[in-house]
C-alpha cells in the first residue's frame, strides 16, 4: 500500500522554486485507491455502514469528485478505527 | 484649501479631534476584534501544527524512522477535514512519508514557520508550515493546509471594512453636527461683539435656559460689559464734574483779575488781587492733583508700595493733629484706640483716607459737636470708623457719596471738592477693603453720619 504512494512523490525530492505553490499529492485517483486498499485491510470494513461508505467514495473518486470521495473514504476509515477502539 | 479653513477655526477643530477620537476608538475595537478572532485562529493553527510535530519527534524517537514514516500516512488517511500537510524526507531528500510534492524553497531559511501558496485540485490556497530538522539529515514539515481559515479572515476583513466605513461616515457627520452646534451657540457671542464694535454699546448677549458653558460665556461677557458701561459712564461723570465744577473758580478767579486790572487804585490793591488769582490757581491745581492720586490709587500702581503697617500710632497723630483744628471750631475729638492694630497696605495712603474722614466730620459738626474716631479688630478685618454729629446722609446721597465731585445738596454750601470720599473709597478698594456709611445716632435729628473703613488685617 505504502510503494505506490511513495512512488507519487518520486524518489528524490527536488526543492520547490521560491513563489511556486506547492502541489498536493493527495488529491488523486490514485490516492482514493490507497484509501480503499488501506481500509479493506482493516478489520471491521466489511460492515454495511463502512462498505458503504468506501463505496459512496469510490465512486465519488470515479466520478471526477476526488475530494469528495476522499473524505468518505477517510470516514470510513474513521469508522473502523473507532470501532477498533 | 478647505482642510486649512477648517483647521483655522476652533469649531473645525473640535469636529476634527471627535473624528480622529471616534477613528482611534473604531481603530481599537477593531484590532481588539481581530485579535480575538482571526488572531486566535492563527494561534490555534500554530498550536496544532506545533503539537503535531512534537508528537511525530516523540513517535521517531521512540520507534525510528519507519514507525513515523507509519504514523504520518495514518494521519493523512484519517484527516477527513482534508488539510493535514506533511513532507518528511530521508538524508538524501528522498521523500519518505507525505502529501507535499517536492521541499519548499522557503523551507530552507533560518525560520521555522512558513507560510506559502498552496496549489491543491486546481484551486490556490495557503500552506502554513512548521520545519523541523531530525536526526541523521532526515527533515520534516508539518503543516496544515488553512484555506478555510483564510477564507473566514476575508469575511471578517470585509465585516471589519464595513463597519469602518460605517464608522468613517458617523464620525463625518459627527464632526459636521458638533462643528455646525458649536458655530450656532456662539454666533449670538460674535454678533454683540460685532454691534459693540460697530458702536452699540447697549448690546448684550442673548442667554438660553441651559445655563451650559455658552450660557456662562455669555453671562461673563455682559458682566464685562456692564463693567466697561458703567467705567464708561463713570469716565463721562469725571469729565463732565471737572468742565463744570472747575468753570467756576477758574471763570471767578479771572473775573476777579480783570476786575482788579479795571478798577485797581493802586499797586497794593493790584497785587493783592493777584495773589488772589493765584491762590484760586493753587485751589484748582489742588483738584487736579487729588483727582490724579485717586486714579493712580484705582490703577492699583501703589500696590508695590505696601508694607506692615501698626496703624495705632498713626491714627493717634492724626487725632491729635485734627484734636487741635477741633478745639479752635469749638467742637471736640474723641480717640478710641485698641493697644496695636497690625494690617499690611500703604501707610500714607491711609493717613490720607482718615485725615480726609476727620476732615469732612469736622466740617458737617456744629460748634459743640463732637467727633469720634474709634478703631478696633474684628476678626481678621480692621475696622476705623469715623462718627460725627453732623446732618447725615439721606439713602439717594449715601448711594452716590464717593463718585467724583458729588456733593449732597445740603453741602453746597460748605467748602469742598466732592473728592475726599473718592480717595477714601479707592483707598479702601486697593487694600481689599470698603466703606460702609450709617447713622451715628438712628433714629434722632440730626443723625450725624458714621462712616466705617473695614480692612482686612495682616
Amino acid at each position: 500500500m505504502r510503494l505506490p504512494f511513495l512512488a507519487l512523490g518520486v524518489a528524490l525530492a527536488m526543492p520547490a522554486a521560491a513563489d511556486q505553490p506547492l502541489r498536493v499529492t493527495t488529491d488523486t485517483p490514485e490516492y482514493c485507491g490507497l484509501l480503499a486498499q488501506r481500509l479493506s485491510s482493516l478489520a471491521g470494513a466489511e460492515q454495511d455502514a463502512v462498505r458503504g461508505m468506501a463505496e459512496e467514495g469510490l465512486r465519488l473518486c470515479h466520478t471526477g469528485h476526488i475530494r469528495t470521495g476522499i473524505a468518505k473514504l477517510r470516514r470510513a476509515l474513521r469508522a473502523v478505527q473507532a470501532q477498533r477502539e | 484649501m478647505p482642510l486649512i479653513g477648517l483647521l483655522r477655526s476652533a469649531s473645525g477643530r473640535f469636529a476634527l479631534l471627535f473624528t480622529a477620537l471616534f477613528a482611534a476608538a473604531a481603530t481599537a475595537a477593531a484590532v481588539v476584534l481581530w485579535w480575538n478572532t482571526a488572531g486566535a485562529l492563527d494561534r490555534q493553527t500554530d498550536a496544532a501544527i506545533r503539537a503535531d510535530a512534537t508528537a511525530l519527534v516523540e513517535r521517531r524517537r521512540e520507534a525510528g524512522v519507519p514507525a513515523l514514516v507509519a504514523a504520518i500516512e495514518e494521519r493523512l488517511a484519517l484527516d477527513v477535514q482534508n488539510e493535514s500537510l506533511y513532507l518528511l524526507l530521508g538524508p538524501n531528500a528522498a521523500v519518505l512519508a507525505g502529501n507535499l510534492e517536492a521541499w519548499p524553497a522557503e523551507a530552507g531559511g533560518e525560520a521555522p514557520w512558513i507560510r506559502m501558496k498552496l496549489a491543491r485540485d486546481g484551486a490556490e490556497s495557503e500552506a502554513r508550515l512548521l520545519r523541523v530538522d531530525l536526526p541523521a539529515g532526515h527533515r520534516l514539515l508539518v503543516g496544515r493546509d488553512v484555506a478555510e481559515k483564510l477564507r473566514l479572515r476575508g469575511l471578517l476583513s470585509e465585516g471589519i471594512a464595513w463597519a469602518a466605513s460605517s464608522s468613517a461616515a458617523i464620525a463625518l457627520l459627527g464632526a459636521w453636527l458638533l462643528r455646525r452646534s458649536l458655530e450656532h451657540r456662539l454666533s449670538p457671542v460674535y454678533g454683540t461683539a460685532a454691534a459693540i464694535g460697530a458702536g452699540d454699546l447697549s448690546r448684550r448677549v442673548p442667554l438660553s435656559d441651559r445655563q451650559d458653558e455658552f450660557d456662562r460665556l455669555g453671562m461673563t461677557m455682559n458682566a464685562m460689559l456692564d463693567r466697561i458701561a458703567q467705567l464708561m459712564e463713570g469716565v463721562r461723570g469725571v469729565s463732565d464734574a471737572i468742565a463744570h465744577d472747575l468753570r467756576t473758580p477758574i471763570a471767578r478767579a479771572r473775573a476777579k483779575l480783570e476786575e482788579a486790572l479795571g478798577d485797581a487804585a493802586d499797586e497794593p490793591a493790584l497785587r493783592a488781587a493777584v495773589e488772589q488769582g493765584i491762590a484760586d490757581l493753587d485751589g484748582i491745581a489742588r483738584v487736579f492733583k487729588a483727582v490724579l492720586r485717586i486714579a493712580e490709587v484705582e490703577a492699583g500702581a501703589r500696590r508695590a508700595a505696601f508694607a506692615a503697617v501698626d496703624l495705632v500710632p498713626m491714627l493717634t497723630d492724626v487725632a491729635e493733629l485734627y484734636g487741635a483744628a477741633a478745639e479752635a471750631r469749638e467742637q471736640s475729638l474723641v480717640a478710641d484706640l485698641p493697644a496695636a492694630l497690625p494690617l499690611v497696605g500703604d501707610r500714607d495712603l491711609l493717613l490720607q483716607a482718615v485725615a480726609n474722614l476727620l476732615d469732612n466730620a469736622l466740617k458737617f459738626t456744629p460748634p459743640g459737636g463732637m467727633v469720634r474716631l474709634s478703631a478696633r479688630l474684628a476678626g481678621a478685618a480692621v475696622e476705623i470708623a469715623v462718627a460725627d454729629d453732623g446732618p447725615g446722609l439721606g439713602p439717594a446721597d449715601r448711594a452716590r457719596a464717593g463718585e467724583r465731585f458729588y456733593r449732597a445738596d445740603a453741602a453746597r454750601t460748605t467748602p469742598g471738592s466732592g473728592l475726599g470720599l473718592s480717595l477714601v473709597r479707592a483707598v479702601a478698594a486697593l487694600h481689599g477693603g470698603e466703606v460702609a456709611l450709617g447713622d451715628t445716632h438712628p433714629g434722632q435729628a440730626p443723625p450725624g453720619l458714621t462712616v466705617m473703613l473695614r480692612l482686612p488685617g495682616a
